[in-house]
Order: C-alpha cells, then sequence, then structure tokens
C-alpha cells in the first residue's frame, strides 16, 4: 500500500490529488473524530475551564449579575461554613460504607456464580435486575417500603421480632439505609465484571493448588485474589468515582435529610446551584469535587502499582 | 464418596443463602406491582403482598394526573435518537482510533479518559449556561446533546475501539483494494462485521437515556416534556401531596416492559454492561 | 467521507436551532394540573381571546413541589413566562430583581376595574413604592377540615360546634384531638398540612399555633421561633405528637382525605378532594389561643414579567382575570381578596360543597388574616430551618434548646 500512492490517487483522483498519503490519512482520521472532539470541547472542556471563573464570581441565577470575588467562594466552603465539612464527612461515610460492602458482595457472588451449576443463570438475572433499573424508581419503592410503620421493611423484622427503627427519619439509619439500598442497585455491575474476571483464569491453577492439598480458603488466598487484582483495581476505582457520584438516589430517598444526615457533595452542590442559585459558590464546590475525584482515582491507582512491585 | 456428599451439603447450603439474599432484590419489585394495584386506604393500613381489593383503576388515573403518555413517548424518543446518534458517532471515532495512526492520537485519548473520570455534576453549571445560551432550557436538546457528547458517549467510543482493535484487518484491506474510501470500508466492512458491539453500545446507551435523571430536573420545566424518571418522582397530586399508590402504577408501567426485556435477552444485556465495565 | 461530513454537520446545525413559539401568545405558568382549575381558567381566558382576537392563552402546568424553582429555570434560561402565577413565599426575591413588571397603570387605566376594591391587608406583599407588582388571586385562608363521623364514634363535639360555643381554642384542640385517637385506634387525632408537615411544609405545621400564642416565624428581621409565645406553643405541638400520640407522627402516613386522621389543617381549594372521601367532614376555623383567633393566609398573586414580548397585553389579560365578575368566578377554587365579592351571598354560596355558615368562617377569616412570612431568601432559609426543625421532631428533643437551634441558624439569613 505504502508503496503505491499512484494507484491510491488513482482511486480517489476526484478528490484530493495534491495531498501525501500520510496527510490525507491523518484528514480523514480528523474527520472521523471531529464529531466526538468538537462536542467535546463545546460539552465537557469549555465547561471544565469555564468552572475555574465561575469559582471566582459571586453569581446569583435570578438577577444574572456576576461580581468576582476571587477565592472567597473557597474561604467560605473550606474555612467559614460548617455545612461543607459535614457535607464532606457525610459523602466519605457514605463511600466507606458503600465500596467495601458493595465490592465484598460482588465478589462472594461472583464466586458462588463463577461456576455452572443448576440455577445459576436465575441467581445471576436477578442480582442483576436493579442495575437495569431506573435509581428513581428503586428509590421510590425502597422509600416506600422503609416507612417507620406500616413499611414492608419493618413488618417482616417484626416477624423475627425486633422492633425496626424509622428508617429514614432517624440520620444514622438513614445512611445506612441509603447505602444499603444503593449496594442492593449496583452490585451486579461489579458481579458481573468479577465473574467474567474469574472465568478467564485457567482452571489449571487451581486444580493443581487443589490436588497439591490446598484448602478452598488457600486456592482463594494465593491465587484467585492476585490473579483478580486487576479487575479489582478498576472495580474500585470506578465504585468510588461512583459513590461521589450519587445522586438521584439521594434525591428520591431522602432529599439530603434528615437533620442533613445524608446530605452529600453531589446533592448539596445540585442544592446550591439549582435551589437557591449561588453560582459562584456551586462551582467551587464543584471543583473542589473534580479534585477529590481526581486525587482518589490516582491515589488508588498508585497505590496498587506500589502493591504489585 | 464423604468428598461428594460435602460438596453436596455445600451445594445446598449456598442455594440456601443465595435464595435469602435474593429477597431484597426481587421483593421491591413485587411490592412495586402490588402496591401499584392498591387504593389509597389499604396502602396506608396494614401491608399485605396481595392486594385486598385489586384497584385497576389506578393505572388509568396514572394517565389523566400527568400526561403520562406524553411523557412515556419522550422518554422513548430521547433515548432511541440518543442510541442512534451515539452509534454512530462512537463507532466512527473509535474506528479511527483503531484504525488509523494520526498526530493528536494520542492526547485525544488522554481527553477522552478524563472525561469518563469526571462527574457530570462537576461540568453540570457551565453547561448550564451554555444551553442557556443556545436557547434551550425547556427543550430535549440538552437531555440528547450531554449524554452523545459526554461520559456515556466517550465510553460507547471506547468500547467501539476496542472491538474494532480486535478485528481482522484482511477484509479492510480487500476493501481498499477495490477501491472503496475510508468511509466506505468503515460502512460497508467494519460496520457490518461489529454488530455484537453496536448492540452492546445501544443497550447500554439506551438504558442510561431511558434513567437520566440529573438534566431533566435541571433542564425540564413543564409537565408535558418530563421525561419518565421525573415525571415518576413529581406523582404528586396537584396540591403536592405524595400519592403512593399511583406513583407506584406509574413506576411499574414504566419499569415492568424494561424488565421483561431484560428477561428476554438477559444474557446480551448482561454481557454488554460487562464489556463497558473492563473497556480499559 | 462527505456524507459522513454532511450527516455530522447537518446533526450539529440542527442542534444550534432554537425553539420559537409564535407571537401573541400569551404563556402563563400555574402549579395546578386539576382539571376543573385548568377548565375554569380556560373560560376565563377564552373571554379575553373574544375581545382580542388572534390572541391565544396557553395555561401551563409546573409541578407545584419545585414550583418556584422551575419558574426561576424558565426566568434564567430567557423563557420566561408572561403572566406567572406566583406564591407568596418566592414573590420578594423576583421583585427585589426586578424581574416582575409593574401593572399598576394598566390596572387602573381599566374600566370599571376599582382596584380600592382589594383587601388593604391582602395587597401588602404585591405593593411596594406606589408600584403594584401583583395581584392577589388567591387569598386562601387555612382551615381546620374534620372528619365528623370520627368524631361522633369518639361522641365529641366537633370543631364548628365547639367554635359557634366560643370553646374552639388550643387547649380544647390537644383535649379532643387526644380523645378522638383514643376512640379510633390505629387512626389519628390530627394530621398536619398535607402529611408534609415535617418536610416541605414544617412552616405550615408551625405558624398556626404560634400565631395563636402571639408569637411568629420571624418578623422584621429577627427569628421569632426562640421566643416565649413559639416555644410554648411548639411544646404543645411535641406533646400531642409524642405524648399524646394523636398527631401523625414523623415518617407516618395518616392520611386525612382517605379517612386515617379526624383532622387536619388545609385550604378551601382541596374540598374538591372530599367528595370521594367516603366520610362526613366540614370545615372549621383555626383554634385560637391566648392571643386570640389568629387566622393564617396563603396567598398567590398573578404577575407580569418585566421581560416578556408582550408585557402590555399581558397586563390587561391580568386585570380581566381579576376583574369583579371573573374574581366571583374563581372564589369557589380560590378566594378572593376583593372587599366586595368577599361580602357578597355569591361568595359565600359559591363552593357547592361546603355549607353557607362555614364559608363565613372562610371570608371572615381572609378580612382578618395574615400570610405567611415572607423574605427575599426563603429557600434559603428553608433549607437552613430544615435539619434544626428535623431535631425538633425526636421524642426526647429539648423543644427550646431545639428552637434556639433553629433560630442561630436563620438569624444571618434574615
Amino acid at each position: 500500500m505504502a508503496g503505491s500512492p499512484s494507484r491510491d490517487n488513482a482511486a480517489h483522483s476526484a478528490r484530493a490529488p495534491w495531498l501525501t498519503l500520510k496527510t490525507r490519512e491523518m484528514l480523514e482520521a480528523w474527520l472521523f473524530v471531529s464529531p466526538t472532539f468538537i462536542g467535546f470541547l463545546i460539552f465537557f472542556l469549555g465547561p471544565l475551564v469555564a468552572i475555574f471563573y465561575y469559582s471566582t464570581t459571586e453569581w446569583n441565577l435570578l438577577s444574572q449579575q456576576a461580581t468576582f470575588v476571587g477565592l472567597r467562594n473557597f474561604e467560605n466552603a473550606l474555612l467559614e461554613n460548617p455545612d461543607f465539612w459535614h457535607v464532606v464527612r457525610n459523602s466519605v461515610i457514605f463511600a466507606l460504607g458503600l465500596v467495601p460492602l458493595n465490592m465484598a458482595l460482588a465478589l462472594s457472588l461472583a464466586l458462588a456464580l463463577s461456576r455452572p451449576f443448576f440455577g445459576v443463570v436465575f441467581f445471576r438475572t436477578v442480582f442483576f435486575a436493579p442495575v437495569v433499573t431506573s435509581a428513581i424508581a428503586w428509590a421510590i419503592v425502597w422509600k416506600f417500603m422503609l416507612q417507620g410503620q406500616g413499611g414492608a421493611v419493618n413488618q417482616m423484622l417484626a416477624w423475627i421480632g425486633i422492633d425496626g427503627p424509622n428508617w429514614l427519619r432517624e440520620p444514622n439509619w438513614a445512611m445506612a439505609a441509603v447505602i444499603v439500598t444503593r449496594v442492593i442497585k449496583m452490585v451486579g455491575l461489579n458481579m458481573i465484571l468479577y465473574i467474567a474476571a474469574l472465568q478467564s483464569i485457567p482452571r489449571d491453577y487451581e486444580e493443581a493448588a487443589t490436588l497439591e492439598g490446598a484448602s478452598r480458603w488457600q486456592v482463594f488466598r494465593m491465587i484467585t485474589w492476585p490473579l483478580l487484582a486487576p479487575t479489582t483495581l478498576v472495580i474500585m476505582v470506578l465504585t468510588t468515582i461512583g459513590s461521589f457520584k450519587v445522586f438521584d438516589h439521594i434525591y428520591q430517598m431522602t432529599g439530603g435529610g434528615p437533620e442533613n444526615g445524608t446530605l452529600v457533595l453531589a446533592f448539596y452542590i445540585y442544592q446550591q446551584g439549582f435551589k437557591f442559585f449561588n453560582v459562584g459558590y456551586a462551582a467551587a464546590l464543584a471543583l473542589i469535587m473534580f479534585a477529590i475525584v481526581m486525587v482518589l482515582t490516582l491515589a488508588q491507582v498508585m497505590l496498587r502499582r506500589r502493591d504489585m512491585e | 464418596m464423604t468428598a461428594r456428599r460435602t460438596e453436596i451439603v455445600y451445594r445446598i447450603c449456598w442455594t440456601i443463602a443465595l435464595l435469602l439474599l435474593a429477597v431484597p432484590f426481587i421483593f421491591p419489585f413485587l411490592w412495586m406491582i402490588s402496591g401499584g394495584f392498591k387504593s389509597t386506604t389499604e396502602i396506608f393500613g396494614a401491608p399485605t403482598l396481595i392486594p385486598r381489593v385489586w384497584r385497576f383503576e389506578n393505572f388509568v388515573e396514572v394517565f389523566t394526573y400527568q400526561p403520562f403518555a406524553r411523557q412515556y413517548f419522550n422518554s422513548l424518543y430521547i433515548a432511541a435518537t440518543v442510541t442512534v446518534l451515539t452509534l454512530f458517532i462512537a463507532s466512527l471515532a473509535g474506528y479511527a482510533l483503531a484504525r488509523i495512526r494520526f498526530a493528536g492520537a494520542g492526547l485525544l485519548m488522554l481527553f477522552l479518559v478524563m472525561a469518563l473520570m469526571v462527574p457530570e455534576e462537576v461540568t453540570i453549571i457551565p453547561n448550564f449556561f451554555l444551553i442557556r445560551a443556545m436557547g434551550l432550557i425547556d427543550t430535549h436538546w440538552p437531555l440528547i446533546l450531554l449524554p452523545v457528547f459526554g461520559p456515556q458517549g466517550v465510553v460507547a467510543t471506547f468500547l467501539m475501539r476496542q472491538f474494532f482493535l480486535a478485528l481482522p484487518k484482511e477484509l479492510e484491506d480487500a476493501g481498499k483494494m477495490d477501491g472503496l474510501s475510508r468511509f466506505g470500508v468503515w460502512l460497508k466492512i467494519a460496520l457490518p462485521m461489529s454488530r455484537p458491539a453496536l448492540a452492546a453500545v445501544a443497550i447500554i446507551t439506551f438504558l442510561h437515556s431511558w434513567n437520566l435523571f440529573l438534566e431533566p430536573l435541571i433542564f425540564l420545566s413543564s409537565l408535558e416534556k418530563f421525561t419518565l424518571p421525573l415525571a415518576l418522582s413529581n406523582f404528586n397530586d396537584s396540591y403536592g401531596l405524595p400519592l403512593w399508590n399511583l406513583q407506584l402504577a406509574a413506576t411499574s408501567l414504566a419499569v415492568v416492559p424494561i424488565l421483561i426485556i431484560y428477561l428476554i435477552a438477559q444474557r446480551q444485556i448482561i454481557e454488554s454492561f460487562a464489556l463497558s465495565g473492563v473497556k480499559g | 467521507m462527505k456524507t459522513a461530513m454532511k450527516l455530522a454537520l447537518s446533526a450539529l446545525a440542527l442542534c444550534a436551532l432554537p425553539v420559537q413559539s409564535p407571537a401573541q401568545e400569551l404563556r402563563m405558568t400555574v402549579w395546578t394540573g386539576n382539571d376543573a382549575h385548568l377548565k375554569m381558567l380556560n373560560g376565563i381566558a377564552a373571554g379575553f381571546i373574544a375581545k382580542h382576537p388572534g390572541v391565544t392563552v396557553k395555561f401551563e402546568t409546573v409541578p407545584v413541589a419545585d414550583y418556584t424553582q422551575k419558574l426561576t429555570f424558565q426566568v434564567a434560561g430567557g423563557n420566561a413566562p408572561d403572566i406567572a402565577w406566583m406564591m407568596e413565599d418566592a414573590a420578594p426575591a423576583f421583585e427585589n430583581a426586578g424581574l416582575l413588571m409593574d401593572i399598576g397603570p394598566t390596572l387602573k387605566a381599566t374600566e370599571g376595574y376599582s382596584f380600592e376594591d382589594f383587601s388593604e391587608p391582602a395587597m401588602a406583599l404585591w405593593q411596594k413604592d406606589g408600584k403594584i407588582y401583583g395581584v392577589p388571586f388567591s387569598t386562601s385562608p387555612f382551615l381546620i377540615y374534620y372528619n365528623k363521623d370520627m368524631f361522633d364514634k369518639a361522641g365529641l363535639e366537633d370543631p364548628n360546634q365547639l367554635a359557634a360555643k366560643g370553646e374552639w381554642n388550643m387547649q380544647k384542640f390537644q383535649d379532643v384531638a387526644k380523645k378522638v385517637t383514643e376512640a379510633n385506634p390505629g387512626k389519628w387525632g390530627f394530621e398536619f398540612k398535607d402529611g408534609e408537615g415535617y418536610a416541605s411544609r414544617m412552616t405550615h405545621a408551625l405558624l398556626p399555633p404560634v400565631r395563636a400564642y402571639g408569637g411568629d416565624l420571624w418578623a422584621n428581621g429577627q427569628c421569632g421561633l426562640d421566643k416565649p409565645e413559639a416555644v410554648a406553643a411548639i411544646k404543645q405541638l411535641h406533646d400531642m405528637v409524642f405524648k399524646d400520640k394523636s398527631i401523625v407522627p414523623p415518617g407516618e402516613q395518616g392520611d386525612y382525605f382517605s379517612g386515617n386522621s379526624a383532622m387536619t389543617v388545609n385550604q378551601i381549594s382541596r374540598a374538591s378532594k372530599m367528595p370521594e372521601a367516603g366520610f362526613k367532614w366540614g370545615i372549621a376555623p383555626l383554634p385560637s389561643g391566648p392571643a386570640g383567633e389568629a387566622p393564617v393566609i396563603g396567598q398567590a398573586a398573578l404577575t407580569v414579567f418585566a421581560s416578556g414580548k408582550n408585557t402590555e397585553l399581558a397586563a390587561q389579560l391580568v386585570a380581566e382575570m381579576t376583574s369583579k365578575d371573573n374574581v366571583a368566578v374563581m372564589a369557589q377554587f380560590f378566594p378572593p381578596a376583593r372587599k366586595s365579592v368577599l361580602e357578597s351571598d355569591a361568595f359565600v354560596n359559591s363552593n357547592k360543597l361546603i355549607p353557607p355558615e362555614q364559608m363565613k368562617s372562610v371570608a371572615a377569616a381572609i378580612v382578618n388574616g395574615r400570610v405567611h412570612p415572607s423574605h427575599e431568601h426563603v429557600p434559603q432559609i428553608f433549607a437552613a430551618m430544615a435539619p434544626r426543625v428535623d431535631a425538633l421532631w425526636r421524642a426526647d428533643a429539648d423543644v427550646e434548646e431545639a428552637l434556639k437551634g433553629v433560630c442561630a441558624a436563620i438569624q444571618p439569613l434574615l
């Protein structure tokens, strides 16, 4: 191909005879990626740059006047407004509760469901079903089931003699409820990622180890777990970012309450920007969120890399 | 023999444990459907799974309380549009990134990875002003543009690229010999071979759009322009009272068709998500 | 290649097309999606269209839960309606931002409009420096709705009978709520407005008793909730919820309209829900307190956005909708602020569901009532209040301390 520009040109003679093959390839490539690239510039990179500017202004959506205030919004968030640290604390608790629970459950399910047995398809289908369901629908139903009295959950707890709390009205229970229902909603996704990874591990390794008398636990600890490490990293990064993004679930189930007990960062940004119209402050919060997500991602990747060395 | 028996006992224990664990995954769907058939009085009374009185009118009233049919249609056509546009744009870009070595490709990939990591909540504020400047507030345009060009579109691009990388090149080279342009090769040879990838992208893109919430919440204000998730969360009567039974009936109407499709095509759907998760 | 480009470009070009609405169409946002309400509004608009050929009027329903937020988005998005139904708590923010048009000149130039007919207190919120930013459209007092059957079962006099004897006060209210709860196991004596007293209507739950005790949520830039009157009133409510267990507690459903609570507080427009309720019912004034009777009013007005294309026409439509005749028509759902209509027999007989003598207490409450306090920063104030009010509604809460916390949180915003 490379040696026959003339023939290639003959095929496209009407088009661009003056271009060399290389230039034309490049042009073609950029034309192919241009919709993605232009959209990316307009709807992602532009806004990302703009948010740096927004965060230095005081801007009320209604009066539409932006005043430059320097780092005032950041000072307000980091130093003055007690809500901010409360929100960060909530977000961290949410992540610390959700990520380990989600991953442990996902891995256990995957270990149980990665080999064929009677009913395996049924179980996989069941555990994955909430993933395809809208988060809003999921939250509506759980909110309904978690009512203090007459809620289905407390009704079931009563059968086994437990007097269930008023789930969504007590800050700590509400946080627990939000975490657990979110895990049930999303665990299927991580489960199938683990199943895919488990199925790609050659069976010989484990069989060899078993023949040598290793227990199930030893096989898992010494062989399976290390081989799963790359998958675990991907899942950990995605789940952590996902936990900081959670919005619709909180919006529908608790609205950030009670007593701001489930007010997490994504919801706080929405509240400040689109409920109170403090555009500048919300932009500063969004930048902080951006930084947190970036640092977390990098930290996890680096930690993992050190571990493997 | 004893090992065999332990194995069987072990299996049975696992199955029972899994069945118990499955309860919180299945029960909400059953409870949703049952609640949708209950009367207001019953919904506040002692709960039972089977409604004492089946109130089918709920499913009629859903359509009179809100323009629910219209909202349903909105969600359908928006999700379909987003899916078609994403398939087109992502497969174009994915093909170029997989097949052509060109200056700037590395940088572009880096940018796209970044777009993947940044939550929508971060860019939503400037995007609101951008959409406003375009005069597109309270239209369906932002619900199409932002997902197509946002993180979801990037996921699709990576998926397509990954797939094209794994495709054998020979057929395409043959096509080129026969005088097909680059675009022709993409359209006539590469695309037809990538049906599995296109299906996977279509499934995850459609569901993502179907379940989208933050963008409709911010950009839409007229009832007849609402999409399903927004309509569901708004199931209050005209005075703002929550209407549990109607809300659950509407939620059933929104969720059950998707669940049925999922049950029919569960293998394909689960695989699509597995692909999107390990995209690289 | 070319095809690809064309496709991509046309896709992008499509995106840039703005959506335009035809001229001479007046858009009005309303919170109600109720058929009866919309039918009535369209009927009134038809009269206006008859006089102004070529004009169309479109009522757009924006859900009540996020009404003000969505309205703000429309305005900020450059897509403001011509006319908006404006809730009292949102008015100052829009007014101070200079978004509302002074419709005084149009109203006064309208023949036979007689602006002076509007009751003075009802206009207070909508007038500033001689300019008029809105015309009250619904001046709706808070009332007690009661379930007559449940009172009969408990062998108690109903709130109306008590009011007639002059005994309908906060003490009696607590008393009957407790007795009626005991006589109707599994049900409650009282439900806060719309069952949302611990959430979106938290101030509507607190305001009537606080006013009856002579306090207020806030006034003149001062938080009033930690004052002795307010503390006493809310302590009483707290006792009713957690000691008497006669008020539907947080997180529970005790829907009045499905017969699960003997009383609730609501406005007259909710009477349209009653025919399907299936029990005997009535409405009565709010119980009086140490400070005497203190009716509370919820208000909404019609406002014209200054940024609209047809502001003058819009102002004329407002004048038409609030003319004497039309106010009388609307009185069945949205009580009037026009004195002439309030005093007329037509008003007392306007609502087929409510007997005339009960409608008289509605009229009295409109004349004497005061609106919910408003403020430019209401959304922020409510957001600051919400978590602290949540803390108040715990069984073991120290009411006085909790209210101090509420005030500490909102004082900087006032």
